[in-house]
C-alpha cells in the first residue's frame, strides 16, 4: 500500500514534469526574480551587492590555531569593546567538527594590526608569538581595487564563456538558454550566500568564476544530448541527460561537502561553500529552466517545419 | 579478464600515459627517508659565509638544496636539533659542519658592540696640509703632515656573547613540489609605488630591494613586479621563513648607500650620484679589454660611467691625494668601499689617475669569469648590473606603500598542509564511493578512481617541473580539477553505455562524449584566463593550476580513460 502510493506520487511528479514544463518555468524565473529583488534591496540599503570581507575592503585578519577551546562569541565581545569604532568578526576553525582554532577579522588600519594581535593574546591570557598565528593585512584602497579587478575578471569570464557556447551550438535560443542558466545560477547563489550573511573574499569571487564552468557543464551535456542526438524520443534523451548530469552534480556536491567537513582553511571553505550552493541551485536551472526552454524551442521548430510541409 | 588487462597494458595510449606518470613521479622526486635540515639562507658577513658555505639560489629545486647532516659529529635531524645546538654555542668554539656536499670548518665569533661613552679622551691624529711658501720669488707647494691632539668620545667594546653563525634552516624538503607561502610559512608583502614607474626604473627598484634584502640575510625570496587589469603597478615580495616584523620597516624604508675611502664618506646614494649610465653606449663589456681566456677560465671586463656632484668629487680628491699607490703604481692602496644599509657589500680599486683630482665623471670597471666565454659574459654583465643597482640605491625617490601583508607561521603552514591533504584524500574517497554506488561495477569505478588519482600526480609533476608554487588556492584548484575530471569520465562512461544500446560504433560513442567534454573544457579555460591578470596576480596560482589540471585531463588522461573503458566494456 505504502509503496504503490509512493510510486504513484513519483509517476505523478514525472507526469507533471513531462507535460507541465511551461508552468514549471515559474520556479526558476520566480527564484531569479526574488534573488534580484533581494540583491537590489541589499544594494539600496548598503550600496553593495555582496558582503565584502577584509580581503576586498581592507583590514586585518588573524588566524590562530589553538588546542584549548575558545569561546569566540565572548572573544568578539571583548575585542569589540577594545576597538569600539571598528567592525570585528570572529569565526571558529573546525576539523571533523572539533574546534582547532579561530579567525578574527577587523576593519582596522595597518598600523593597528599588532595592537589587535596583542588584544587577542590578552583575551586568551597569553602572549601570541609569531609562530602561533597567521596575519593578513590589506590596505583599504587595495581591497577596493581587488574587488573592482575581480568583478571585471568575472564579467570578462562570463562574456568569454558566452562566446564559447555560441560558437559551439551556433543556434541562438539554445545558446541563450545555457548562458541564462549560468547567469541565473550565479545571481541566485549570490542572493543565498548573502542570506547566510557570508562575507565574500577574493577566493569567493574565484569560486563564482568556477561556478560558471560547473554550471555550464551540465547545460552543455543536456543541450548536446537533446539537440545533436537523433536516437530515442526527446523525453528519453532528457532523462538520459538527467541521469548523467545528476551523477556529475552528485560527485561534485559530495566532494565539496567532504572538503568542507575537514578543512581549516578559510580559502577552501569559502570556495567549497559557494560551489556547493551553486551546484544545488544549478539543478533547478538546468533540469527545469534549460529543459523547459529547449522543449519550447523544439516544439516551435517542429511547428514551423509542419507549417512548411503543409 | 586477464586477456583484457594484457590488452590495456599493451595499448599505446596507456603506455604513453604510464611513461608520463613515471616522469611525473621522477619530477616530484619523493624522498620520504631524507633527513637533516636544508639551508635556507646565509647571513652576509657571517662566520658561515666565511667558511665557504654557499648562499642557496632561490631558484634551486627543493630536494637539491644543501642539507646539514652533522655538526661536530652530532647528527642534526630537525630544525629543533639545529636550534638547540645553535643556542649552546660558545665564543671561539670550533665547528665542523657536515653537509651533503662538503665539510666546512668555522669558528664562532664574538658579538661585539661598540658604544660611545659620555666621556671624551685625547687622541693624536695626523692631518695633511698644503703649505705655500715663496722661495726665491717662486711659489712652491708642498705637503706637510701636522700632528694634532683632539678630543674624541671614549668608546667601549662590550661582548654580547657568541655571534650567530648565520645559517637559516628549515626541515629538509621531502619532495620537489614547491610549497606556497601559506603552506610553508613566511611573509608576503605587496607594495605599490606612489607614482607609476617606467619599466626600467621598476626593474632597478626591484633589483635594488633584492640587494638590500640579501644584505639582511634574506635570500630565500621572490621579488617580482605585478600588475592588474586597471594598470596599477605592484611589487610582490615573498620571503619564506621570515616574520612580518622583520620585513615591514625594511621594505618601506629607502635603502642607504654610502661609498667610503678609509672610513670617510665620499658619496651617498641619492644626493651625490647624479647619474649611473646603464645604456649600451657607456655601459657593458669593456671594448678595450673584452674577454680573454686563461687556462680553462674565461674572464671578461665590464665598465660603466657615473657622474657625481662637484662637491663629492672634491671630497674624493681631498681624501685620496695623500694615499699611497700600490707597487705597480696602477691603483691606490685603499679601495673605495661600498656600504648598503651600513653593511659592506663590495669594494672597488681606485685608479691612480684619480688621485687628488676632483673629476665628476668616473669610469667604474670590474670583471666576471666563467668556463665558457658566454658564461663569462653573462656573469660579468650580472656583476655590472648588481653594482649599478647598489650605486642607484637612494637615487630613485620613490615612496613605496605597503598595501598588503600576509604572514604565516611555519607551524601553521604545516598544519594547513596536513589538513589540505586530508581534505583532498577524503574528497577523493567519498567521490569513489559515490561512483561505485552508481555503477556497481568495478570495471568502471576502479579506472575512474585510478585515472583521477594519476591526474593529481601528473599535475603535481608538471608543477614541480615548471617550479610552480602549490599554495592553498592551488589545492582548491586541484580539488576542482579532480571534480571536473570525474565529471568528464562520467560523461564518457554514460555515452559508451548508451552506445551499447544504440548500435553506434565505438568511435562514434567516444566522439560524442568528447564533443561535450571539449565544449565544457573551453568554457572553463576561457573563464579562468582573466583571473591570471586580475588583481596583482594574487589568484594567478589558482587559475594556472586549474587550467593546467583541466588541460592535462582533457588532452592526456581522458583519451586514455576512453580507450580503457572501450577495452573493458567491449565484448
Amino acid at each position: 500500500m505504502e509503496e504503490t502510493q509512493g510510486k504513484g506520487r513519483f509517476l505523478g511528479i514525472k507526469h507533471f514534469y513531462e507535460n507541465q514544463y511551461k508552468k514549471l518555468l515559474i520556479i526558476p524565473f520566480g527564484l531569479l526574480l526574488i534573488a534580484i529583488i533581494l540583491i537590489g534591496y541589499k544594494f539600496a540599503a548598503t550600496g553593495e551587492i555582496i558582503n565584502r570581507d577584509i580581503s576586498l575592503k581592507g583590514g586585518v585578519t588573524v588566524t590562530v590555531t589553538s588546542q584549548q577551546n575558545v569561546d569566540i562569541a565572548n572573544l568578539e565581545k571583548t575585542l569589540s569593546s577594545k576597538f569600539p569604532n571598528n567592525d570585528i568578526g570572529t569565526n571558529s576553525i573546525t576539523q571533523f567538527g572539533r574546534q582547532t582554532g579561530f579567525i578574527v577579522e577587523a576593519d582596522v588600519g595597518q598600523e593597528q594590526a599588532s595592537a589587535l594581535i596583542g588584544e587577542i593574546g590578552n583575551a586568551l591570557n597569553k602572549k601570541l608569538l609569531p609562530q602561533d598565528y597567521a596575519v593578513e593585512v590589506v590596505g583599504s584602497s587595495l581591497g577596493t581595487s581587488f574587488f573592482k579587478e575581480l568583478s571585471i575578471a568575472l564579467l570578462i569570464a562570463f562574456v568569454f564563456m558566452a562566446l564559447v557556447v555560441f560558437i559551439s551550438f551556433r543556434t541562438f535560443i539554445p545558446s541563450i538558454a545555457v548562458i541564462l542558466a549560468a547567469f541565473s545560477d550565479m545571481v541566485a547563489t549570490l542572493a543565498l550566500v548573502n542570506l547566510f550573511d557570508m562575507k565574500i573574499s577574493a577566493a569567493g569571487i574565484a569560486a563564482f568564476l568556477m561556478l560558471i564552468g560547473y554550471s555550464v557543464d551540465t547545460d552543455i551535456l543536456l543541450s548536446t544530448r537533446v539537440l545533436k542526438r537523433k536516437e530515442e524520443t526527446e523525453m528519453e534523451r532528457i532523462y538520459g541527460a538527467i541521469k548523467t548530469g545528476l551523477m556529475m552534480s552528485a560527485t561534485a556536491i559530495v566532494a565539496a561537502i567532504a572538503a568542507l567537513f575537514v578543512t581549516q582553511s578559510e580559502v577552501i571553505r569559502q570556495i567549497m561553500t559557494i560551489l556547493l550552493v551553486g551546484l544545488i541551485v544549478d539543478l533547478i536551472y538546468t533540469w527545469i529552466q534549460n529543459v523547459g526552454i529547449l522543449r519550447m524551442y523544439l516544439e516551435r521548430k517542429a511547428r514551423k517545419r509542419n507549417e512548411l510541409q503543409s | 579478464m586477464n586477456y583484457k588487462v594484457k590488452q590495456i597494458i599493451r595499448n599505446v595510449r596507456v603506455m604513453v600515459f604510464l611513461v608520463l606518470l613515471v616522469l611525473a613521479i621522477v619530477a616530484i622526486n619523493p624522498r620520504p627517508w631524507v633527513d637533516g635540515v636544508a639551508i635556507r639562507s646565509i647571513t652576509a658577513n657571517s662566520a658561515a659565509i666565511e667558511s665557504g658555505i654557499q648562499q642557496p639560489s632561490p631558484t634551486i629545486s627543493p630536494v637539491n638544496r644543501e642539507r646539514i647532516l652533522e655538526i661536530n659529529n652530532m647528527p642534526i635531524k630537525s630544525v629543533e636539533d639545529y636550534y638547540n645546538f645553535a643556542s649552546s654555542l660558545k665564543t671561539n668554539q670550533s665547528l665542523q659542519i657536515k653537509t651533503n656536499k662538503a665539510l666546512y670548518r668555522l669558528k664562532v665569533r664574538e658579538n661585539i658592540e661598540t658604544i660611545e661613552l659620555n666621556e671624551t679622551e685625547k687622541k693624536e691624529v695626523e692631518e695633511a696640509a698644503i703649505r705655500n711658501e715663496t722661495i726665491n720669488g717662486t711659489l712652491i707647494q708642498y705637503n706637510e703632515t701636522i700632528k694634532k691632539i683632539i678630543d674624541v668620545p671614549k668608546k667601549k667594546e662590550i661582548s654580547k656573547g657568541p655571534e650567530d653563525i648565520g645559517i637559516g634552516v628549515f626541515n629538509a624538503p621531502k619532495t620537489n613540489i614547491r610549497k606556497g607561502l601559506d603552506l610553508q610559512g613566511g611573509t608576503r608583502v605587496l607594495l605599490q609605488p606612489e607614482t607609476i614607474l617606467a619599466p626600467q626604473d621598476l626593474q632597478t627598484l626591484i633589483g635594488n630591494m633584492e640587494e638590500r634584502l640579501n644584505v639582511y640575510g634574506l635570500s630565500d625570496l621572490i621579488i617580482r613586479d605585478a600588475s592588474d587589469l586597471s594598470g596599477n603597478q605592484y611589487i610582490l615580495v615573498e620571503i619564506a621563513g621570515a616574520t612580518e616584523e622583520e620585513i615591514r620597516d625594511l621594505l618601506a624604508r629607502q635603502g642607504k648607500f654610502e661609498a667610503k675611502i678609509v672610513n670617510k664618506t665620499v658619496f651617498v646614494g641619492g644626493q651625490d650620484i647624479v647619474f649611473v649610465c646603464r645604456s649600451a653606449d657607456c655601459a657593458g663589456i669593456d671594448p678595450n679589454y673584452g674577454c680573454s681566456a686563461s687556462g680553462n677560465e674565461n674572464v671578461c671586463r665590464f665598465r660603466f660611467s657615473i657622474s657625481i656632484t662637484p662637491e663629492s668629487a672634491q671630497r674624493q680628491a681631498d681624501i685620496t691625494k695623500n694615499l699611497k699607490l700600490t707597487e705597480d703604481g696602477k691603483y691606490l692602496v685603499d679601495p673605495l668601499e661600498l656600504y648598503l644599509d651600513d653593511t659592506k657589500v663590495d669594494e672597488l680599486n681606485i685608479g691612480a689617475e684619480l688621485q687628488g683630482s676632483p673629476v665628476t665623471e668616473i669610469q667604474i670597471s670590474g670583471s666576471g669569469s666563467g668556463f665558457s666565454q658566454q658564461e663569462a659574459i653573462y656573469n660579468t654583465l650580472n656583476n655590472m648590473k648588481r653594482l649599478q643597482t647598489v650605486l642607484i640605491t637612494g637615487s630613485l625617490p620613490i615612496k613605496l606603500n605597503i598595501v598588503k601583508i600576509d604572514a604565516i607561521s611555519p607551524l601553521l603552514g604545516e598544519e594547513f598542509l596536513r589538513n589540505a591533504i586530508i581534505a583532498a584524500a577524503l574528497s577523493l574517497a567519498i567521490v569513489s564511493a559515490v561512483i561505485f554506488a552508481r555503477y556497481r561495477r568495478f570495471v568502471i569505478s576502479i579506472p575512474i578512481v585510478i585515472v583521477s588519482a594519476s591526474e593529481i600526480i601528473l599535475l603535481l609533476g608538471v608543477a614541480a617541473i615548471i617550479g610552480w608554487n602549490i599554495d592553498l588556492a592551488a589545492v582548491a584548484g586541484i580539488i576542482i580539477t579532480v571534480g571536473t575530471g570525474v565529471n568528464h569520465q562520467i560523461v564518457i562512461t554514460d555515452e559508451t553505455l548508451r552506445g551499447e544500446r544504440f548500435a553506434a560504433n565505438w568511435k562514434e560513442r567516444i566522439k560524442r562524449a568528447f564533443s561535450i567534454i571539449m565544449t565544457s573544457y573551453f568554457t572553463v579555460f576561457v573563464a579562468l584566463i582573466p583571473l591570471i591578470f586580475a588583481g596583482a596576480g594574487l589568484l594567478k596560482g589558482f587559475a594556472i593550476i586549474t587550467i593546467l589540471g583541466a588541460s592535462i585531463g582533457v588532452f592526456i588522461s581522458r583519451p586514455v580513460f576512453a580507450r580503457v573503458i572501450e577495452i573493458l566494456l567491449r565484448s
